[in-house]
């Protein structure tokens, strides 16, 4: 890679009270390119991905938004660059379509800059971008798991930011409205340029999806590179404490891991 | 949609009005507000007729009718509007901090702080004037709110269910003080009885006068909290994701709340239901973003005020049943259908 990446997470060490969750973590986010998170539970993925928002607070190290440090960044304009969709996001069911979309905006208008037309416009691209226009007046309560997964990532489309984190959007869906989130989330990066920065629990999906695939395991970085590097039987055994057999799978020629038993 | 009482409100109930049919239910509102107030000027004990009313208000003649038309219907005519429009207010404000519909100003304990003060400051320092007893409304109501607040903080954050929580703990400890100091005054009782449940008779224009910038105040602050109270609707995460100074808004609220309900309780005494069943009728009629939520609810609160007052001229007639009981049976009945539609 050439381009300098779009985020560098330099020397991160970070603690819940005496727990010490990541320990002096440093990695690279190369931008326009979808990057996955993946290890054990516990292992600090999602407080990575979090910290990286500026929702956690680091005690050491810090984290390069191109060149400047993000703790150095206002409210308004960080949230003008980073987006998230939290791992379960909630909203009232009476609220429609339109109006979550529309929390994306909040970012770029202020008191004195009222709803504009590059709001409206992003709007509506946001909401024809993830297919939820037609679903523009119904409220949230009337929608399914798929549908409201579509919204909520409309919503950060809406926002407009360079690096989009989602932390963990495809948990509680189906197999097939796994597959359209992520393919909703290719899209956000191959037609709309996003860097994307994904935690994901299935190492398949995980596998699939990735330009560059994050191991992390007792708060630092295990191993990280494109799926075909990392989906080895010995590093998977390391990582996840699993014996498991990595296949190459028919359909898409991704590298595919079958989990034979726990170490 | 189903057929149920807020419909009656406007027949213009759609999810999300565009501009044009917004402003026509702006406009029917406000319509409708003047000629509630009207009818309150007018209709009482003794009934005058509009023109009796037009030349009490602007050719004053001394005459009966002009003198209880501007001595004692005008000013609660006036106090009842900014009493509903501002406790209407804060209900929507209560209910996006709570993150509960079923959550108002009483849910902060700044009505029962208001009644406390009002009690002790009657029945041990033997306060009568209703100036004396509106300004420790208002102080009690303030210091309600700082405690829920100082509590809330002190515990570790001013998250939704902590801060309902809070208030409901508060609001329950200065009702059953407020029995206690009664149990054992009964001529108190007698006195204040009818302040505890809240009423615009016999209010000076002063109040009227004095009250009315506190509710500006709040109804203004309330309006510049309205977008960051539109992310505020989604969880915490996703508001901080959107970049929304949680924390500030809010402290902002809470001042917001704590003038709005002061200065209503100091006018008025607690008026109950106002707060929690307004920010519903609300909604379904301009949907769920904030700017028009509050001024949506400010005009159906204080049309709902009006209202009440004039029914509470009435329902014992000849004598005056306190408005707070009237806004709280009418307000009981709508909060039922509301839960059972949920549940439903």
């Amino acid at each position: 890679m050439t381009d300098s990446p779009a985020i560098a997470v330099d020397g991160l060490t970070l603690a819940y009270g005496n727990t010490s969750v990541l320990d002096t973590l440093s990695l690279a986010i190369p931008r326009g390119k979808i990057t996955v998170l993946a290890g054990p539970n516990g292992c600090g993925k999602s407080t990575l991905l979090r910290a990286i928002r500026r929702l956690h607070k680091p005690s050491a190290g810090r984290i390069l938004l191109e060149t400047t440090d993000i703790a150095k960044l206002g409210e308004r304009m960080l949230a003008r660059q980073i987006g998230l969709l939290a791992q379960s996001p909630s909203a009232p069911e009476d609220m429609t379509v339109e109006e979550l979309v529309r929390l994306g905006r909040y970012p770029h208008q202020s008191m004195l800059q009222p709803w504009s037309p590059d709001d409206t416009r992003a709007l509506e691209t946001a909401m024809a971008g993830t297919g939820v226009t037609h679903l523009r007046e119904r409220h949230l309560g009337s929608l399914s798991g798929g549908q409201l997964q579509r919204v909520w990532i409309a919503m950060v489309l809406a926002q407009e930011t360079e690096v989009v984190c989602l932390d963990e959007p495809v948990n509680h869906l189906d197999m097939s409205h796994q597959l359209d989130c992520l393919d909703l989330v290719r899209q956000l990066n191959s037609q709309f340029g996003r860097t994307i920065v994904l935690v994901l629990h299935d190492l398949n999906l995980a596998a699939r999806y990735a330009d560059q695939l994050v191991f992390l395991r007792d708060g630092v970085v295990a191993a990280s590179g494109p799926p075909e590097e990392l989906m080895v039987e010995d590093l998977i055994a390391r990582v996840f404490d699993v014996d498991a057999m990595v296949i190459t799978d028919p359909a898409y020629g991704r590298p595919l891991c079958i989990p034979l038993r726990t170490r | 949609m189903q057929a149920n009482v807020l419909h009656e409100v406007s027949s213009n109930a759609t999810p999300l009005p565009r501009s044009t049919s917004l402003g026509l239910v702006y406009g029917g509102l406000l319509i409708t507000l003047v000629a509630a107030m009207v009818l309150s000027v007018t209709v009482g004990y003794r009934i005058y007729s509009l023109p009796q009313a037009f030349a009490a208000l602007f050719a004053f003649d001394g005459s009966e009718a002009a003198t209880v038309i501007t001595s004692l219907r005008l000013p609660r005519a006036i106090i009842a509007p900014l009493v509903g429009a501002g406790l209407a207010i804060a209900g929507v404000q209560v209910q996006t901090l709570a993150r509960n519909r079923i959550a108002s100003p009483d849910t902060l304990g700044l009505n029962a702080g208001a009644s406390l003060a009002v009690v002790v400051a009657s029945a041990v320092f033997g306060v009568g004037s209703l100036i004396g007893l509106s300004l420790t409304a208002a102080l009690g109501a303030l210091v309600t709110s700082l405690v829920v607040f100082a509590i809330a903080a002190g515990a570790g954050g001013l998250s939704p269910i902590r801060i309902v929580l809070i208030g409901v703990t508060i609001a329950g400890l200065g009702q059953s003080i407020v029995q206690i100091i009664l149990t054992n005054n009964e001529a108190q009782l007698q006195n204040l009885l009818f302040w505890l449940a809240g009423s615009f008779v016999d209010r000076p224009m002063t109040l009227a006068l004095s009250g009315g910038p506190f509710i500006l105040a709040g109804a203004a602050l309330a309006l510049l909290l309205a977008r960051p109270l539109d992310a505020l609707q989604a969880d915490d995460e996703t508001a901080k994701g959107l970049g929304v100074p949680l924390t500030l808004v809010r402290i902002g609220c809470f001042v917001s709340v704590s003038l709005l309900t002061g200065a209503s309780v100091a006018m008025a005494g607690p008026v109950s239901f106002v707060g929690l069943v307004v920010p519903h009728a609300a909604r379904r009629l301009v949907g769920l973003r904030h700017g028009r939520q509050i001024i949506a609810a400010a005009l159906i609160g204080a049309i709902y005020a009006v209202l009440a007052d004039v029914a509470a001229r009435f329902v014992i007639f000849p004598v005056e049943a306190p408005v707070g009981a009237i806004t709280a049976v009418l307000g009981g009945i709508v909060l039922v259908a509301l839960l059972r539609r949920r549940a439903a």
